[in-house]
């Protein structure tokens, strides 16, 4: 294997990949990146077993071949390499040279054989979608899944596609976001992806680009004429989120997102550190904000709101909500109650997007 | 110890009947292991300091003990395959007290009966002679070449005992108490050099070794071995030593135990007990800890002769050796008072010796004034985070100033201990138990005002419980409910929980309940605690992070300043020290700069 590449190009197809080359491994290999040559140029892959990310990049192939390359050490290398053409070579199956300018390596590599081969996963019949609704869906709700461990299934994001729309969904079993977007031409499926692949997808396709999706027996692919992701699914089924969003809350609340936020905040500062738990009384008008906490103070506050319904008095996590107002893409939002031990809703208020966007809170008990 | 006959060898005589009839009667030779036993044994006995072990088939094919001890002469290893010729004792006032592993001389006569069974020997190296014995018939003499030191080898074992083949299980369960009792002889013995190979693959190598806590390294894995706490203690004449695990990992990995009584493996339940007692409430019920407990006490208080396989022993008073090992163990583990006088004995083995004593509050309060840990940041509130941030940070809100705490640079080592410099030592924190200090006495807090925060959930948890955990459920169902969890019955044994406290985001809510649950079942000792705070100490502890649990930077300083806000940061809810300090003096002192 021997191909000439510019020293960009290979810090652009290493960028793509390295991120997700594990920094421990009982598997030596999984440290190394697959280089490949292709009728354009080279594919670089990595993988840490959950995920695998591979690119294609332009390069000048003079002989066709393959190997493995440790990973941090090209990475380490391409970055403080000289601007000049980059050659890279291999003979036999483990042994690197890289020359750039007068500068040359020696490196080890492993055989390109040991390297796992990526999931069978097929892209005959793929979904198309475009990159940009994939990452919206993503930025909104991946948050609300799960990283504690004992429920493996709410660590993961829930993904499902309908013949018009697709929507993702992720829980903590505290709180709960969902999204959806309308789509055309899906064929319904559904998958729980975990958010660090998520992460990746995010990352790796821009916004503008069109992705095909391919499926196989327990994982999933993403593509782009370029770069490649498969993930690892979890197994469901996912826990029933529809049967746990309120229909029937009769209490509604419209505040000003960024005045809401600041009070929380503010409150925060006196809120357990552990619970988080601060009481907020609804009454026509004006929300009630207060924080009691043994051994460090109190606080309250308040806030004009538009609130129509009895007045309720309830505890929250401070914190949960206000990752939730971060994610709300209006100006104003709506909340909707039904009792102080039952779910709160949190919407947009006044969004013309034609996607829909709904968060879910479960209350704390408050001390009477 | 020293090995028996090391300096001079007694000649091989067959034993009066009397003698011989007293000693308990019994096949020494039942299955491949204890083939080995023996052999290595005799090995032992001969002085031997490196002995290699090699076995093919799971010892069905071939058993080859070779040694580098005192060998035999021709004549006496004729003698050796005679029954009851024994080298070691002469009479029955030698049967009491006795120090070497064989004394009944019985052992290569039943062996050389149900296999071909050669003896290499010599007594220096240059001539020796080799003795062939098959189906118990003797069948050569031969003199040899040889190295001093005897290689015994068996092969065809039950061969001509057709039932007893029968009853021999597969190869790998044969080599697995092959491999079994030889880590056992290695601990007894960490002076030799052993070597054990299966079928032409080498199992292990132990180098001899300075310590229990060295050879236990490669048996146990080195990780384990390093997590053990030593125990080191006199009472009267009974000494007990050794390595027993922490509470706090007691259950994570597959129990071992093994007993010594003057240098002996035993089987000796009655030790064991007395040892988990010591743990007491530390563990939950159900899981035992993994310990070696070495008991050292006169030859007179003890008699050895009283199982043909020679696991169990007779004490003079069991009652006395069983309360000192007891109380040995509760002393390694800092149940009791006497924690500062543990720590000046000497245990040359073991590091916690360094940090005798548990710290004053005020250690937290004083720490190092110089660099201030950068303060977390709370998140990025700007409006479109959504769109161009990647996951938002875990929800922590910043932690409220405390005016006199300047939080020093902490590390976490080992996945365990939060360490830090403070002005004149470096200052260990078990995260564990400083957790669970924490947690408790939120708890005891909650209780007492009635307002532990409880999160609702979505998906309420259906837990189907046993008739004695659902029993325990209901006696305390208001103090669970006092702590943050509703639930309610839901027919059968099973409750539905609707709300959980939420104390830390790794928080297992499911689990802690259940794990309670076990331990208030398992709980028959009558206690003098309220059953409040007994609750509260359990639930503390199940839902405190593990050793083990990596911690993130700000999760280990909120833990720093919550344990700093407690009452008696420096003991955790067992009594244990959750702070421990080594000072700088200590550390030039080790490191030879004074
Ligand atoms: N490896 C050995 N090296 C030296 N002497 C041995 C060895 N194995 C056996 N012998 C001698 O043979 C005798 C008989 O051994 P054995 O039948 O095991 O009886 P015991 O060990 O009970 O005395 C021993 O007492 C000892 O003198
Ligand atoms: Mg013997």
């Amino acid at each position: 294997m021997r191909f000439t590449i510019t020293r960009e190009k290979l810090q652009e197809g290493l960028a793509a990949v390295t991120p997700v080359v594990p920094n421990k491994t009982t598997l030596p290999v999984l440290a190394n990146l697959l280089v490949q040559t292709t009728e354009k140029g080279i594919r670089i892959s990595g993988t840490d077993l959950d995920i695998a990310v591979s690119t294609e990049i332009t390069a000048d192939v003079e002989a066709a071949g393959g190997i493995t390359i440790p990973a941090r050490k090209l990475s380490e290398i391409a970055r403080e390499l000289p601007a000049a053409p980059v050659r890279i070579s291999a003979t036999g199956d483990q042994r690197i040279t890289l020359e750039c300018g007068r500068a040359k390596f020696k490196l080890l590599g492993l055989p390109k054989t040991e390297f796992p081969s990526f999931p069978a996963v097929r892209f005959e019949k793929a979904l198309k979608i475009g990159s940009g609704d994939l990452q919206r869906l993503i930025s909104h709700t991946a948050f609300a899944a799960s990283t504690e461990e004992s429920r493996p299934i709410l660590n993961g994001v829930l993904w499902e596609i309908r013949n018009d729309l697709m929507r993702m969904v992720a829980t903590n079993g505290h709180r709960l976001a969902k999204m959806e977007i309308p789509v055309s031409g899906g064929q319904k499926a559904e998958h729980i992806i975990p958010p660090k692949a998520l992460e990746q997808i995010k990352r790796l396709f821009p916004a503008e680009e069109q992705l095909e999706v391919g499926v196989g027996e327990n994982h999933l692919g993403f593509r782009s004429p370029f770069t490649s992701v498969f993930t690892r699914l979890i197994e469901g089924p996912y826990p029933g989120y529809d049967q746990v969003i309120p229909k029937d809350n009769d209490k509604h609340a419209i505040l000003d997102r960024a005045a809401f936020t600041s009070a929380l905040r503010r409150m925060s500062v006196v809120a357990s550190d552990q619970t988080h738990r601060i009481r907020l009384s609804f009454n026509s008008g004006m929300l009630k904000f207060a924080v009691s906490t043994p051994d460090l103070g109190e606080a309250q506050d308040e806030l004009p709101i538009r609130y129509e319904g009895d007045p309720l008095d309830i505890g929250f996590n401070a914190n949960y909500l206000l990752e939730m107002l971060r994610f709300m893409p209006t100006e104003e939002v709506r909340m909707t109650f039904r009792a102080p031990e039952r779910a709160t809703t949190l919407e947009p208020e006044g969004w013309s997007d034609p996607a829909k966007y709904l968060c879910l809170l479960m209350p704390l008990r408050l001390a009477d | 110890m020293s090995p028996v006959g090391s300096t001079a060898r007694a000649r091989v005589a067959i034993l009066p009947a009397d003698v011989a009839d007293r000693i308990a009667a019994g096949e020494v030779v039942e299955r491949p292991a204890s083939v080995v036993k023996e052999l290595v044994e005799n090995a032992l006995d001969a002085g031997a300091m490196a002995i290699d072990v090699e076995i093919r088939d799971g010892g069905r094919a071939l058993i080859r003990v070779s040694d580098d001890g005192l060998g035999m002469p021709e004549e006496d290893a004729r003698l050796a395959i005679a029954r009851h010729a024994t080298s070691k004792i002469r009479d029955a006032e030698d049967l009491v007290g006795v120090g070497s592993f064989g004394f009944r001389g019985e052992a290569l006569p039943a062996i050389g009966s149900v296999s071909h069974l050669r003896i290499e020997t010599a007594t220096e190296d240059g001539a020796g002679v080799a003795v062939a014995v098959s189906g118990g018939t003797l069948v050569g003499v031969t003199p040899i070449a040889r190295r001093r030191g005897t290689t015994v080898s068996v092969e065809a074992l039950f061969y001509n005992t057709p039932a007893r083949q029968k009853f021999l299980r597969g190869a790998r369960s044969e080599w697995r108490a092959i491999v079994e009792l030889m880590g056992t002889l290695a601990l007894v013995r960490r002076d030799v050099r052993f070597r054990l190979v299966h079928d032409g693959k080498e199992q292990w190598q132990l180098p001899a070794a300075a310590s229990l806590r060295a050879r236990l390294g490669p048996l146990w894995g080195g990780e384990v071995a390093e997590r053990l706490v030593a125990v080191d203690d006199v009472q009267g004449v009974i000494h007990v030593a050794g390595l027993i695990e922490r509470p706090t990992d007691v259950g994570s990995t597959s129990r071992q135990v093994l007993v010594l009584v003057n240098g002996r493996a035993v089987r000796d339940v009655g030790i064991v007990r007395a040892a988990e007692a010591a743990y007491k409430s530390t563990i939950p019920a159900g899981t035992r800890p993994s310990l070696v407990l070495e008991v050292t006490l006169p030859g007179r208080e003890v008699d050895v002769n009283v199982h043909p396989a020679k696991a169990e022993v007779r004490f003079v008073d069991r009652w006395t050796v069983e309360r000192a090992v007891e109380r040995a163990v509760r002393r390694a583990l800092g149940t009791e008072e006497a924690i500062a006088s543990v720590g000046a004995m000497p245990r040359p083995e073991m590091p916690q010796a360094l940090f005798g004593t548990p710290l004053p509050v005020e250690v937290l309060r004083q720490a190092v004034p110089s660099a201030p840990a950068p303060l977390f940041e709370p998140e990025a509130s700007s409006p479109d985070a959504a769109e161009d941030g990647g996951r938002p940070p875990a929800p922590t809100a910043a932690p409220a100033a405390d005016p006199d705490l300047i939080v020093p640079p902490l590390i976490q080592v080992h996945r365990t201990y939060i360490a830090f410099e403070r002005g004149d030592a470096l200052v260990l924190i078990d995260q564990h138990s400083a957790h669970e200090r924490v947690l408790y006495e939120r708890f005891m807090g909650a209780l007492e005002r009635g307002d532990a925060p409880a999160q609702r959930l979505l998906f309420p948890l259906t837990l189907h419980l046993s008739p004695a955990e659902a029993e325990a459920f209901e006696g305390h169902r208001a103090l669970f409910a006092g702590l943050g969890f509703d639930a309610e019955a839901f027919g059968g044994n099973s409750v539905l929980v609707h709300a959980v406290p939420n104390p830390h985001p790794r928080f297992d809510a499911e689990r802690c309940l259940r794990e309670t649950l076990a331990a208030l079942t398992g709980d028959r000792l009558p206690s003098t605690i309220a059953r409040h705070e007994r609750l509260a100490a359990t639930v503390a502890c199940k839902a405190a992070v593990k050793a083990g649990d990596l911690l993130a930077p700000e999760e280990m300083r909120a833990l720093f300043l919550a344990l700093a806000r407690t009452t008696l940061p420096a003991h955790d809810v067992h009594g244990r020290a959750t702070i421990l300090q080594l000072t700088w003096d200590e550390l030039d002192r080790r490191f030879g700069r004074t």
